[in-house]
């Protein structure tokens, strides 16, 4: 086991080579001159090239890409080019507000799914299964925009019930700020999670031991509930944890529409002002968390099944 | 031949089921409005200025107008055929690259899949949202970007999913039988695995198409998606202007022709996958 | 099932009950930035909002009057106006005693110190600093004694040696300065009233560091211990602030609409501030409509809601108290052609598009006719607009235009490629883009849209691989050499001519011209470069754009400014009148 997680984490090395050669050649090579955009509108050609050779744009590509590399590893990310800010202070001021919206919106949607997933799976091929469901898929059919335009305006405005935008720190002052947004976001969940959920049921409720335990006389709810579940949560977890990593960055839309100070705003500010070192810090962070979180979900199987062995 | 009872078993299944089957109507419209407005047969007059600034919807303009005065309804119909060719493009690019490469590492495995597995982690753990933008940046702007920056973005899952199911077949009695009469790799793997994995491609392009529709929403709120023409992204994000002012009617009207297709789409999809799977069959 | 249930009810409880109310007892006022604010180093402040941000907590030697039109500058840190030599080269300031920075842990015992002239050396060495590479360089750029030879001198160097002494800026003793200038530098007043360069303290940048930028500590009237990047910056009034009145004389007029009530009082008026970052129009509009914010800048959409037709405010606002201000910017906005694509040097060609282009159409849709026709590029209100000149290619003439551009070699159209005009990607932009195509089509030349991120934008531009652009570019002071530069050869690419437009007469004349302090000269010099730049239409000139902002009843003594990052310190709030109109909202 231990030997394995070893191995996994290795893993990251090649993981880590690979996206700091993608970052580094879409955003270094690519996209051109930062210097003009970051001296601001009466910059002169002198002081652009100044500040070239202060970023070390003229040192030889290999050089750069090797700092991209060193700092992939050191996770020393440096400063911002645009706001001079310490990115792991931008990171760490940026990650609170977006982890208060994204994980308990992410956590009631997860659970208010599988809930209704199971409802849906007891009653399936009912009246009710198709309007849930229906429901469920209409819910997210619709654009996240209009949603944000159109809550904002009625439930939020018109009605007053929630703060129209911005953000506290604080439990549970943040409540009025995020509510809306994490409405919205769950509104938005519920559709792709109650379908993976129930078709992972559904796969379950056909097995043979269904069948016997139904044959042992043990009541329906007791066997979805029991069985069926148990054996259902291999690949709702997989599925689950392999989404952490998008709730990092947060709900871009979301935040930007409710002036959530989070990462979302961070990382599209940085991507329009070609602040290299925020990106690259942002791409870094998420690959790291993403491999991490696939071998969490590695070994989390063991413990729902016994039976998988990882080698 | 068993293969082809599979399928049309499946098919008489989808027919049967009234919502996929209302579904699927709804995707053909769709495709004929898109085919008709490429073509130029309808909604060629979208830039034709037919009224004064933002009216609200009338018995002559059903949708009303935008603000230069142009038939929304118009820009509804024209935006249905930048929506319909993003997500059929988009499936162009991400299913033959999805598929191939996940063949391929399901098939051969050793380093082969080693280098593929490497290869997609390493795209699905960098932010969709850079290599979308830099993506649009390096290609410029416009639909053909649309099309390469989700293209590119989307063939992760399916790669996964292949390589999964191929993984499996590999070992079945047939393909070593196959292997067994002197079939080569590339017989085994394209004339006896791909067949049975197909079901996978076609419930992944069903979705494909309403998360690329739902993506260029996305692009174009942040300037990145359709120039010149409109789209109902462009008019969602027109809407966001509007709302305030009391304008509903561009934003309703490209929610609603948007909601109708991806309902559809994701209905299809679902039932796709119960007829299709057969992991579900005997139910 | 009943856990949920509780849950439930717990999390509506706490969601609805605790929507936050106003508060009546606080003397605050609540304004909106719509950037996210990076940093409160005075060196980068160089955007509107950044500067209104530092500008709370800093101070600059001049500050431009309140009340007063058109824009004087006046005294701030300084005691008076500076006496200059008569060949304009040398100035002698003398500065207040007794001014105090902030208390900070930067200082000794933690108490804020005297401000004295080293500071005002530092400070402005610090924009020279080549470490540094600050965003406002440019206004002190080859324009003092020995300041470039510093900045170059360390440029290769470990460090910046701050000891050594320049010889334009000198130390007579703790209070009074001379600056030597190479040059004529009539707008340099102006300089030492910008953002970029207010008074810093050695210590605290010295004791913060790099991350100076988080730690304020100027000798303004409103103090911000830490800044962090959030949804909210909170200031509170700054207890040793020295004695500052309210001023007691403005414009005419400016009587009768209350703005001199509060004449003669201490000023900070209010006890703090609050600034909210909302960056989505939707929500700053709804916020404002909410009272949750006292001040609201209106732009593109929000216009409609704001005016009636008659650009007058609209009933239901009225009836809540709330007050409208409308001032023409000191700006303009313009459609510039690269000159060096060979098309573009075709003047018939430039004068057709300039008179196919529906002015009035466009502010209409875009600004609910609250913008003026731009006839140059010298806004009205600077020395240099001649009020009576009207440029007659900022006027539809179809007829004529398609004339013209059979006479440019192009009949209908024909031959012209496809133009593509790069723009940001933000929604009006493209959509008064598209305005355009529609206009250039009814003469037959086709133009695309470019959508950019602000980076390639800029990067387009500087590396002039563009073939139209749209720009807005509002004045750094109240000078038409701002706006005159902007067509100067020398500041083509990647200057600020980003048209890259060229014309010896006009170079020859505005190095002239721009050496000259303020005199009936130099505005017929500037008046003479404005309508030579205008009949050769090296843009298409769009708009002066208007400033519109709407006020809550209770926010005392507002008056619209170009140059607003101290006008801060002037507002007050009246709570009687808050108290009694939040029923209506």
């Amino acid at each position: 086991m231990i030997k394995y997680i070893v191995r996994r984490l290795l893993y990251l090395i090649p993981v880590l080579l690979g996206v700091s050669f993608i970052i580094f050649v879409l955003f270094n090579l690519v996209s051109g001159d930062p210097t003009a955009v970051l001296l601001g509108k009466n910059a002169t050609a002198r002081q652009m090239a100044e500040l070239r050779e202060q970023l070390g744009l003229n040192k030889p590509l290999l050089d750069q890409y090797f700092d991209v590399v060193k700092s992939a590893f050191t996770f020393d990310f440096g400063r911002s080019w645009a706001t001079k800010q310490e990115i792991s202070q931008m990171i760490i001021q940026g990650a609170y507000p977006s982890l208060t919206l994204t994980v308990p919106a992410f956590v009631f949607a997860t659970i208010l799914s599988l809930i209704i997933s199971l409802v849906v799976a007891f009653y399936r091929g009912k009246g009710i299964d198709l309007f849930v469901r229906f429901m469920c898929i209409a819910g997210v059919s619709v654009s996240a925009l209009a949603y944000i335009l159109f809550f904002q305006y009625f439930f939020a405005y018109q009605l007053g019930w929630f703060e129209i935008s911005g953000f506290e720190y604080g439990f549970p002052d943040f409540v009025p700020f995020i509510a809306l947004p994490a409405i919205i976001f769950v509104l938005l969940s519920l559709g792709p999670d109650v379908r993976f959920f129930r078709t992972v049921i559904l796969d379950e409720i056909y097995q043979d031991y269904v069948r016997t335990a139904r044959a042992k006389g043990l009541s329906e709810v007791v066997i979805l509930l029991k069985h069926v579940l148990r054996n259902a949560l291999i690949p709702i977890i997989t599925y689950v944890v392999i989404q952490i990593p998008t709730l990092i960055l947060g709900a871009l839309l979301l935040e930007n529409f409710f002036s959530i100070p989070g990462l979302g705003g961070i990382t599209l500010n940085a991507l329009n002002s070609s602040d290299f070192p925020v990106i690259k810090a942002m791409a870094i962070l998420s690959s790291v968390l993403y491999i991490i979180l696939s071998l969490v979900t590695d070994v989390l199987y063991t413990f729902a099944d016994p039976r998988v062995k990882l080698k | 031949m068993k293969e082809n009872s599979l399928w049309k078993d499946a098919f008489k299944r989808l027919i049967q089921d009234k919502m996929a089957l209302a579904s699927l109507v709804v995707v053909v419209i769709y495709s004929l409005i898109a085919v008709l407005a490429a073509t130029g047969l309808i909604a060629s007059d979208w830039a034709k200025e037919v009224g004064a600034s933002n009216l609200p919807p009338s018995a002559e303009h059903w949708f009303g107008t935008d603000i230069f005065g142009r038939d929304v309804l118009a820009k509804v119909l024209h935006g249905t055929q930048i929506a319909m060719s993003v997500g059929l493009f988009t499936s162009l690019i991400a299913i033959p690259i999805g598929v191939i490469l996940g063949a391929l590492a399901g098939y051969f495995g050793g380093w082969v899949d080693d280098f593929i597995t490497w290869l997609y982690t390493t795209f699905s753990s960098i932010p969709n949202i850079m290599l979308l933008i830099s993506i649009t940046m390096i290609l410029g702007k416009g639909l053909f970007a649309v099309y390469i920056a989700l293209g590119a973005t989307s063939w992760v899952t399916l790669c996964r999913l292949i390589r999964g199911e191929v993984m499996k077949h590999k070992e079945r009695e047939y393909v070593q039988a196959a292997g067994a009469i002197g079939g080569g790799h590339f017989r085994k793997l394209f004339l006896h695995i791909l067949p049975n994995v197909t079901h996978i491609v076609i419930i992944n392009t069903s979705l494909q198409f309403q998360f690329a529709i739902k993506s260029e929403v996305i692009l174009s709120y942040l300037g990145l998606g359709v120039q010149g023409e409109p789209s109902w992204g462009t008019m969602i994000d027109d809407a966001k202007l509007e709302l305030a002012r009391g304008v509903w009617w561009q934003l309703v009207g490209a929610t609603a022709a948007m909601f109708l297709v991806v309902l559809a789409f994701n209905l299809l999809g679902d039932a796709l996958r119960d007829s299709l799977d057969p992991k579900l069959k005997g139910k | 099932m009943k856990g949920l249930v509780l849950i439930l009810s717990v999390l509506l409880t706490l969601v609805f009950g605790c929507s936050k109310q106003n508060n009546f007892d606080e003397r605050e006022i609540n304004l909106v930035s719509p950037e996210k604010i990076s940093g409160f180093d005075p060196i980068n402040a160089s955007d509107k909002y950044s500067g209104n941000e530092a500008g709370k907590v800093y101070e600059g030697l001049f500050e431009f009057h309140p009340l007063k039109r058109p824009y004087e500058l006046m005294p701030n840190l300084a005691a008076s106006m500076p006496e200059a030599s008569k060949d304009g080269l040398t100035y002698t300031f003398k500065i207040l005693k007794g001014v105090l920075f902030h208390d900070s842990p930067a200082f000794k015992d933690g108490i804020g110190r005297e401000m004295k002239i080293d500071d005002v050396i530092y400070s402005y060495k610090r924009l020279a600093d080549p470490k540094l590479s600050a965003k406002g360089w440019w206004v002190l750029d080859d324009k003092i004694v020995g300041l470039n030879e510093w900045r170059e001198k360390y440029s290769q160097a470990e460090a910046t040696n701050y000891e050594e002494a320049i010889e334009g800026l000198k130390k007579i003793d703790d209070y009074t300065l001379q600056i030597k200038l190479k040059k004529p530098y009539p707008q340099f007043l102006y300089a030492l009233a910008m953002p970029y360069t207010f008074i810093v303290a050695k210590e605290a940048v010295e004791h913060f560091g790099k991350e100076f930028l988080n730690y304020p500590v100027g000798t303004g009237p409103f103090v911000l211990p830490k800044f962090d990047q959030s949804s909210m910056i909170v200031y509170t009034r700054n207890p040793k602030f020295r004695t500052k009145y309210y001023p007691s004389e403005g414009e005419e007029g400016d009587d009768k609409l209350g703005l001199l009530a509060d004449a003669g009082k201490k000023i900070p008026l209010v006890d703090k501030i609050n600034v909210y970052i909302i960056v989505e129009s939707q929500p700053k509009w709804l916020s404002f409509m909410k009272a949750k914010n006292d001040l609201i800048e209106i732009k593109d959409v929000n216009i409609q809601q704001t005016l009636t037709p008659e650009n007058e405010l609209r009933p239901e606002h009225k009836e809540k108290g709330m007050r409208l201000f409308m001032l023409p910017m000191l700006d303009v906005a313009y459609f510039a052609f690269n000159h060096e694509n060979p098309i573009f040097k075709n003047l018939k060609l430039r004068q057709a598009m300039n008179l196919a282009y529906d002015r009035d159409g466009a502010n209409k849709l875009f600004h609910e006719n609250t913008a003026f026709i731009a006839h140059g590029p010298v806004p009205p209100g600077l020395a240099g607009n001649r009020k009576e000149f009207k440029n007659p290619y900022s006027k539809l003439d179809l007829e004529q235009a398609k004339k013209l551009l059979a006479e440019a070699g192009y009949p209908n159209g024909k031959g012209l490629p496809e133009i593509t005009i790069q723009t940001r990607n933000e929604t009006v932009a493209r959509q008064q883009i598209e305005f355009f195509a529609k206009c250039m089509d009814k003469i037959g030349i086709k133009i695309n849209v470019g959508m950019n991120t602000w980076p390639e934008l800029v990067n387009k531009v500087t590396k002039k691989q563009h073939q139209m652009y749209t720009m807005a570019w509002g004045a750094d002071y109240p000078d038409a050499e701002n706006f005159l530069g902007l067509l100067y050869c020398p500041n083509q690419s990647p200057g600020s001519n980003g048209a890259n437009y060229c014309n010896p007469e006009f170079d020859a004349l505005y190095s002239k011209a721009t050496i000259l302090q303020d005199s009936p000269e130099r505005t017929a010099m500037y008046e003479k470069l404005n309508e030579m730049a205008a009949l050769d239409v090296p843009w298409i000139y769009g708009f002066n754009r208007t400033d519109i902002y709407l006020t809550q009843a209770w926010l005392k003594n507002y008056k619209v400014m170009e140059f607003n990052h101290n006008q801060f310190q002037y507002l007050n709030v009246d709570l009687e009148v808050k108290k009694q109109l939040s029923k209506k909202f």
